[in-house]
């Protein structure tokens, strides 16, 4: 499991660097503006007066800006969709890629369980998912010393803990829809759309009641943002976590039975409705 | 029975046992009770057309998937309970072979050295390349089929395999390495290890195998020695006398049968079985010309299938 870790580690560098540089940039950029927000303060709160009520209420209120959580919110708030992004394509590239070109053949003929590979892969990508963020944590944390929001570097810690956890639970979604489905493409897609749907369903449902149901049940509802800063709430913490264990565990169970597919075949062998059977021959 | 007596039978069982092996994909069967047993220490070849069963049984065999039905024993344990230690002692080369391609050579060996718990035998991997003219330091992108081919046998032989299973050993090779690969083959079997490879080139198989076994729409139709088999075949003869025979002299000799003649000199015959009746038929007669056909093993796969529809997909 170990030298499975290691090389697919050593794979995910080039993306570690990529996202964990590109966030770590926009934090570098956007902490020194707290600052700028609390001088214009006046004229910030009558941009955002004119805002239409919809808009302030979708992301949440948003009315007080100028506080460090009130700011960090509406910095943090699509982070986990733009790392969700990351999440969501390794997710289900995890095995479904090695296995739809080929290669997975060939690695499993070797002494290696499929649990091992299993395990060893998906710690790989909590590990990478983990030094993205760190380096986009510290991006965001290194202008604190020079900013007069008066939040340390833990308490900074608190929100990327709070967008690992969604973001886990993306990319493990994916994973587990990557052993389900028929094509990496097709998880990737489906568990993409779930995050998005997540996102704007929080949104929406601070517009209209009836939709918090769903909400409720999609992770993003689960996320603190900014207002982590103030204690991580560990019931949503620990919650994610177990559903990302459960993803994961299934995505792991699954694995373990099925047949692996020869590069280039499409199906797992799921049973597909008689009815999309006869349709898809009276098409043909 | 005893953990000494269980690892005896565990060393001297046959290399691979399967019976009554069934897989199906859906609607296709593609094994439908197989019986297979490949003896340790030999060179076994598996024949059959794409579609026959032969990839889904070497995929069996390492448990990439679970057949339906049956059962199947590698080097004497069930690849399904004891996966790990079953590809610990095997080396596989794939039909179709894939490899990470911004990868060098010796990083995929790295690689696959790696997930084998143990570091590369350098000695051996580069003496194999050096004897295939495999530069391993190049991008596996950058090389052609047949030296991609050359890197998946480094890797399945590197670790020198008590069992090899190949899908198609020398696709992609020219022939003079494909001679080269049969005798790193021969040298692995006089090492002690046993070669099971599937190959669509019959005269490979004919040099090559000691056995042979024929797979027809997911079932063995025939297991034999391969010389005793190419002698079972049907040869063709053709004969001239210098005067006119009676064709009634040649079709009474057992397995002999008159295909065609011409002008009651020139005849055209299939002979089943051995040609000593048909000499000594012969030797009545003044002959001025005999020409045969050598029987290969083409000729008995071709007779196997010759009735069948052709199979369009790779099992």
């Amino acid at each position: 499991m170990g030298a499975v870790f290691r090389y697919t580690l050593i794979r995910f560098r080039g993306r570690i660097l990529a996202w964990g540089l590109a966030l770590a940039a926009l934090g570098l950029f956007i902490i020194p503006f707290y600052d700028l927000y609390l001088e214009q303060e006046e004229s910030m709160l009558q941009l955002l007066e004119a805002y239409p009520p919809e808009v302030m209420a979708f992301f949440g209120g948003m009315a007080d800006i100028t506080s460090p959580e009130g700011f960090l919110d509406g910095q943090l708030a699509t982070l986990p969709v733009i790392l969700g992004i990351f999440a969501v394509l390794a997710g289900s590239a995890l095995l479904a890629r090695d296995e739809e070109s080929g290669r997975l053949d060939l690695i499993l003929a070797h002494p290696v369980s499929r649990l091992a590979l299993f395990g060893g892969r998906l710690a790989a990508f909590v590990a990478a998912t983990f030094a993205i963020l760190t380096l986009c944590w510290l991006g965001f944390s290194i202008p604190l010393s020079g900013s007069s929001m008066g939040v340390s570097w833990g308490q900074m810690t608190l929100p990327f803990l709070s967008v690992l956890a969604v973001v886990l639970a993306f990319g493990t979604l994916a994973l587990l829809l990557s052993m389900l489905l028929s094509s990496r493409r097709r998880a990737a897609g489906t568990a993409g759309g779930v995050m998005v749907a997540s996102f704007f369903l929080s949104g929406l449902a601070n517009l209209n009641a009836d939709l918090e149901p769903f909400a409720r049940i999609l992770p993003y509802e689960y996320f603190q943002g900014g207002s982590a800063i103030n204690g991580l709430n560990l019931v949503w913490f620990a919650g994610l976590l177990a559903v990302s264990a459960f993803f994961s565990a299934l995505a792991g169970w699954r694995f373990q039975r099925r047949d692996i597919r020869v590069g280039g075949e499409g199906s797992l062998g799921l049973a597909r409705p008689a009815f999309l059977s006869r349709l898809r021959r009276t098409s043909l | 029975m005893n953990l000494i007596h269980a690892a005896a039978l565990v060393n001297e069982s046959p290399a691979i046992i399967t019976r009554h092996l069934t897989k199906s994909y859906g609607p296709v069967e593609a094994l439908r009770g197989l019986d297979l047993d490949v003896q340790r220490g030999e060179i076994f070849g598996f024949l059959g057309p794409n579609g026959a069963g032969k990839t889904t049984t070497i995929r069996c065999l390492l448990d990439l998937i679970r057949p339906d039905g049956g059962t199947a024993t590698v080097l004497g344990l069930d690849p399904q309970t004891h996966p790990v230690a079953v590809r610990a002692r095997v080396g596989y080369l794939p039909g179709e072979l894939h490899l990470e391609g911004n990868h060098t050579g010796r990083r995929v060996l790295r690689y696959f050295s790696a997930l084998r718990g143990r570091p590369v035998a350098w000695d051996v991997a580069n003496a194999l390349a050096e004897r295939l003219r495999l530069d391993l330091d190049r991008p596996v992108k950058n090389l052609s089929k047949g030296n991609k081919q050359k890197v998946g046998l480094v890797q399945a032989l590197m670790h020198r395999p008590e069992l090899l299973l190949l899908d198609e050993p020398t696709s992609g090779l020219d022939p003079l390495m494909q001679q080269e690969v049969l005798a790193l083959l021969r040298e692995a079997k006089a090492g002690g290890a046993t070669v099971f490879f599937c190959s669509h080139i019959m005269s490979e198989v004919e040099a090559l195998a000691e056995r042979v076994g024929i797979i027809r729409q997911g079932r063995l139709v025939e297991v034999a020695d391969t010389a005793a088999l190419i002698g079972r075949a049907v040869h063709h003869a053709k004969v001239q006398f210098r005067n006119p025979v009676d064709g009634d002299v040649l079709d009474g000799v057992p397995g002999v049968t008159v295909l065609a003649r011409d002008d009651s000199r020139i005849f055209t015959l299939q002979v089943e079985g051995e040609m000593d009746g048909l000499i000594k038929a012969l030797a009545a007669f003044p002959v001025t010309h005999l020409e045969t056909t050598r029987a290969s093993l083409e000729d008995v796969f071709l007779a196997y299938y010759q009735d069948d529809d052709v199979p369009t997909e790779d099992h």
